[in-house]
């Protein structure tokens, strides 16, 4: 479970990005955030995988105090929520495979247990024949899904997608819709922060607001409205 | 875990020595000459003080004794000689020993030998040579036996004063080791900012890694562990070069140094650098890992330190 109490975010020019925001999210929930660009969604996101740190309140994850925790356990909190961006952050010197080994490798994992995982997680994501190309050789949906087969490599709890549909077209940007919801089907709470108004209707999901950092709409089965 | 961490840190820390190359070359040039004034500035020092120990205990006072002074009036002096409480040895060379040695020395000669064969009788004189407990004596040692008294036996008293000398030596010593300070800290100043910016550019063209290792949960250590690795491993590199010019330079330059610097005094006993090298290769070794891996861990740290905050 992830608990937002009374979280505020302000950046170095002042600007506030979140106000004072208080939200559940259960684990297993899939949810949307969405807003305007500058609503505080990629915020949001960040707040929960401690890239940034709140100006005030607290994020309590599964136990982890989020805004207060020490520099050295963020790898072991990170390991635990996977991430997907919008544009991608693949390596490109590095094949589809060697892409989801090496997220496994720098943590720590045991050369066997990636050639065993690595192959399982390419499979769920349906990219198998893809295992040996290079990031320029696939589509953008192709890329997005490796990115997405990388946050699973730990089988996180959590899988935290900043606008995965960005740079993709409608059909691209269903089929990682689909897959989001197949994670989410094993277990994975998944935040979806989007500005894709179809994917949000379609999904017929939780969706939060943000407008200005407040939460204005926080609906389950609602629609995307701004 | 730990030791697939190292081993994979290792890795890492490989392909950034052999993606920026060219500077990692540099960096070991640079740390290898380092290692090598350092290495020089001790031997120099070692090897000076060897020296000044030698000039101290030569023979500096020598006595010519007259042709007519009998064999009981030379055994005589020795006796009274030999007595003095500021007497180390006495040693007297008579003029057939003079002779074999003088032969000795310009045996590549022929033409003394024919001088030698030419002269009916042996030129040089008998001799005397006294040795101190301290240089300081040598002076009123001198005077004592330029004494009227002596006339009959000694002809001449040969005394250089070696105070001057090993004055002298000091002042080599010391300009050695004060250029050598200046020059090895214009040298580690190199080191530490060479290898600082080494350490940038891995960073800098390790970046996209960089950013996703953060992204995916790697550790401090997995992160950093790298950079400070391939320093260490330049360090090494180093050493190794440094030891492998260092010891055969001194292999070369040793037999001439010993002939220069010792073979001219009679009663000293050489001074084999090499040798002395050889005997203490693993403190030199231990010293110039020491000096080297933290002269590169101080540096890899400021730069990561300063370009891989969370």
């Amino acid at each position: 479970m992830i608990v937002f109490s009374h979280i505020s975010k302000a950046y170095a020019d002042g600007c506030p990005a979140l106000d004072d925001v208080s939200l559940k999210i259960q684990t297993g929930d899939f949810v949307s955030i969405v807003g305007q660009s500058g609503a505080g969604k990629s915020t949001m996101l960040k707040l929960i995988s401690a890239e940034e740190r709140p100006t005030a309140g607290s994020i309590v994850i599964d136990g982890w105090n989020v805004a207060k925790i020490k520099r050295w356990q963020i790898p072991h909190l990170r390991r635990q929520i996977g991430v997907v961006y919008q544009d991608f952050k693949l390596l490109p010197k590095r094949t589809t495979l060697e892409n989801v080994a090496f997220a496994m490798e720098v943590g720590g994992a045991a050369s066997r247990e990636i050639s065993e995982t690595v192959p399982h997680i390419l499979k769920l994501v349906n990219l198998q024949e893809k295992a040996a190309a290079y990031p320029n050789e696939l589509s953008g949906g192709e890329k997005q899904r490796v990115a997405i087969a990388r946050a699973l490599a730990y089988k996180p709890q959590i899988l935290l997608a900043d606008e995965p549909t960005g740079n993709l077209d409608a059909l691209h940007s269903w089929d990682i819709v689909q897959l989001l919801i197949k994670i989410n089907k094993l277990g994975t709470t998944v935040l979806l922060a989007t500005h894709n108004d179809d994917v949000v209707n379609a999904l017929k999901k939780r969706v939060i607001t943000l407008n200005q950092g407040k939460v204005v709409s926080d609906q389950k089965g609602g629609t995307y409205k701004l | 875990m730990v030791g697939i961490s190292f081993i994979r840190v290792f890795k890492a820390a490989s392909q950034n020595f052999w993606r920026n190359i060219w500077l990692s070359v540099a960096t070991t040039v640079i740390m290898t000459m380092t290692l090598l004034i350092v290495l020089f500035l001790f031997f120099a020092n070692v090897f000076g003080l060897e020296v000044l120990h030698n000039v101290e205990q030569k023979v500096d006072l020598s006595v010519t004794f007259t042709d007519s002074a009998s064999e009981e009036q030379v055994a005589a002096l020795t006796r009274e000689i030999e007595s003095r409480s500021d007497v180390k040895g006495v040693e007297v060379v008579t003029s057939e020993q003079a002779l074999a040695i003088f032969r000795q020395r310009n045996q590549d000669k022929p033409f003394i030998e024919e001088s030698l064969a030419e002269l009916e009788e042996n030129p040089l004189p008998a001799s005397m040579f006294i040795v101190a407990t301290e240089p300081r004596f040598y002076q009123a040692m001198a005077g004592d036996l330029a004494n009227e008294r002596y006339a009959a036996v000694i002809a001449e008293v040969n005394f250089e004063d070696s105070r001057a000398v090993i004055d002298r030596l000091m002042t080599i010593i010391l300009a050695i080791k004060n250029v050598g300070l200046v020059v090895t800290v214009i040298f580690v100043v190199l080191v530490v900012l060479i290898m600082f910016n080494t350490v940038r550019l891995a960073i800098y063209s390790f970046r996209e890694e960089i950013d996703i290792m953060h992204l995916v949960g790697a550790s401090r250590w997995f992160i950093r562990g790298p950079f400070v690795l391939e320093s260490i491993l330049v360090a090494l590199l180093a050493v190794a070069v440094a030891s492998a010019i260092a010891y055969p330079a001194l292999k070369a330059a040793s037999p001439e140094l010993q002939r220069f610097f010792f073979e001219s005094h009679a009663d000293s006993t050489s001074f084999d650098i090499y040798q002395y090298a050889v005997d203490r290769w693993f403190t030199i070794l231990g010293l110039q890992v020491v000096l080297a891996a933290g002269l590169a861990i101080f540096s890899s740290l400021i730069a990561v330190q300063r370009y891989l905050k969370n």
